[in-house]
């Protein structure tokens, strides 16, 4: 069949193609009228789930940003920071002296407790003009407070002078003593730590009493079996260690260990606070930061799951497909 | 293919009713399904189902992604196919082969066609004459037609070409016999 004939074949099936039979027509024509309405679309629906998180994640690091760089409501209190208590203005350096020296003792903290032994740790660190005057001073303070001097290290050179002493001074003139190291010099650093010891003396003391009524009675029999004579070696001995173990206790509660360390150099530059600005722009990129993790997180552990469900789908989409195909080529 | 912003605009704004486009695209779903099923009272029984699915399904199309006639001629393929499948389906089932052949005189594929080309026409399969009728009776475009079928465009020349040569060969036959 020549090219042209088969061309007329093609045009003949256009042009006495079939229409609709009016049944048809009249039933398609009584379908009720439908509207089109705005509908959920897949598309438009996943970019406004993005924006939406995406405005989510962003004002959450706007809102973390500003209310980080608010000033915050509850001040740390700090032991004795020396610093933030100088003077502000030239004429009260006095009064300033002695917030200082206040200051432990203003946050309800007592020490040398008379009715409870406690092991107590001062650590100072101060600022002196002359190492040398004012290390003999810290010396001289504590023999006179009736404490001693447990290490001393002295060290100088041109640039700086540092003195560290370690000193035990009785716990009864601890706040004599803290009074007495403040007035020599600009304190820096300060902490002190406070340790009951009282409850391991009293379980002590509990043993004790414990162990000695054994003894007691069992010096009390005329004649001891073998078994009892080595119980009451046994309670002996007992007696002896816990005697050391509070002993010890003792001593830790009698004295106040001091860590008082000089030195001429001025301490470090306080760092300039980040301004509000700047503390809004850290906390929102720590916040955004974290967010980009969490996705990236997200991301590695949904990711190969929505692949393998993105092939899957290509999969049997593609299967359904040769399938139609075939149940249209058996179909006569 | 995408559009740009000004021609999805444009569509959006002639979304018509339904039954402006129902009315519109009858007569080609009804050929469609005609040649796909090769039996008139088929063809009618799918085209009326088809609407009634187009119809619950109104409110999800989209012009700006297809044409209201693609979009049809898609429902009115995912119909046949249903069918198809039931049919087969009922034929395991029964083992008994009841050929939906229409046993009139009358040409199925259109009033006034000659014997022989309908007689071609309908030794072709379901593929290839739903080929045939997407790109020549209703004349889509090789895009439009790969869109309905859910195929490449090149697939579409190829079983274009596979069916309208069987459709040459049986109708040089048919002269010859």
């Amino acid at each position: 069949m020549s090219e042209a004939s088969f061309d007329m074949v093609l045009q003949e099936l256009r042009d006495t193609a079939p229409s609709a039979p009016e049944r048809l027509r009249d039933h398609v024509a009584a379908l009720p009228a439908a509207r089109s309405r705005r509908s959920l679309r897949l598309r438009p629906a996943l970019a406004v789930a993005i924006a939406l998180v995406l405005s989510v994640g962003l004002g959450a690091a706007i809102i973390g940003g500003i209310t980080g760089s608010e000033p915050k409501k509850s001040v740390v209190v700090r032991l004795a920071p020396a610093q933030q208590a100088q003077p502000s203005t030239p004429e009260s350096p006095f009064k300033a002296q002695r917030d200082v020296r206040r200051a432990p003792f203003e946050l309800g903290l007592t020490l040398g407790s008379s009715s409870r032994l406690q092991r107590q740790d001062v650590s100072m660190r101060l600022r002196v003009e002359n190492l040398s005057r004012a290390t003999q001073s810290a010396v001289r303070h504590t023999l006179r407070l009736g404490g001693y001097v447990a290490s001393a290290n002295y060290g100088t050179n041109e640039a700086r002078g540092d003195s560290l002493l370690q000193l035990r001074v009785p716990v009864a003139n601890v706040q004599k003593a803290i009074a007495r190291f403040t007035d020599l010099g600009t304190i820096q650093a300060q902490r002190i730590s406070v340790v009951d010891l009282q409850a391991g003396v009293d379980r002590i003391n509990r043993r004790l009493a414990a162990q000695l009524n054994v003894i007691e009675t069992l010096e009390a029999k005329s004649e001891l079996t073998a078994a009892e004579r080595a119980r009451l070696e046994a309670a002996r001995r007992t007696v002896r260690q816990l005697a050391r173990g509070r002993t010890s206790l003792e001593r830790q509660g009698a004295y106040a260990r001091f860590s008082l360390q000089l030195t001429t150099q001025k301490a470090a530059e306080k760092q300039e606070a980040p301004g509000r600005f700047d503390k809004f722009w850290g906390d929102a990129g720590d916040i955004l930061g974290k967010e980009a993790i969490g996705v990236l997180y997200a991301l590695v552990i949904v990711g190969p799951f929505a692949i393998l469900a993105a092939l899957a789908l290509f999969g049997e989409r593609a299967r359904r497909r040769r399938a139609d195909h075939r149940l249209l080529e058996e179909t006569g | 293919m995408p559009t740009s912003w000004p021609t999805r605009r444009r569509a959006v704004r002639e979304q018509r009713s339904f039954a402006d486009v129902a009315e519109e695209h009858l007569d080609d779903v009804y050929r469609y399904l005609l040649y796909m099923t090769g039996n008139p009272h088929t063809a009618e029984d799918l085209a009326a189902e088809t609407f009634e699915r187009a119809l619950r399904r109104w409110r999800r199309f989209d012009p700006r992604r297809a044409s209201a006639r693609t979009w049809l001629c898609q429902l009115a393929r995912s119909t046949a196919l249903d069918h198809f499948r039931a049919e087969q389906r009922r034929r395991r089932r029964e083992d008994t082969y009841h050929a939906e052949a229409v046993d009139s005189e009358e040409p199925v594929f259109g009033e006034g066609l000659s014997p022989a080309i309908d007689a071609a026409v309908r030794s072709l399969s379901a593929a290839e004459r739903e080929v045939v009728v997407l790109r020549v009776v209703l004349e889509l475009d090789g895009e439009t037609t790969a869109s309905v079928l859910g195929i490449r465009p090149t697939a579409v020349s190829t079983r274009l070409s596979r069916a309208l040569q069987k459709l040459e060969e049986r109708m040089v036959s048919d002269v010859r016999g």
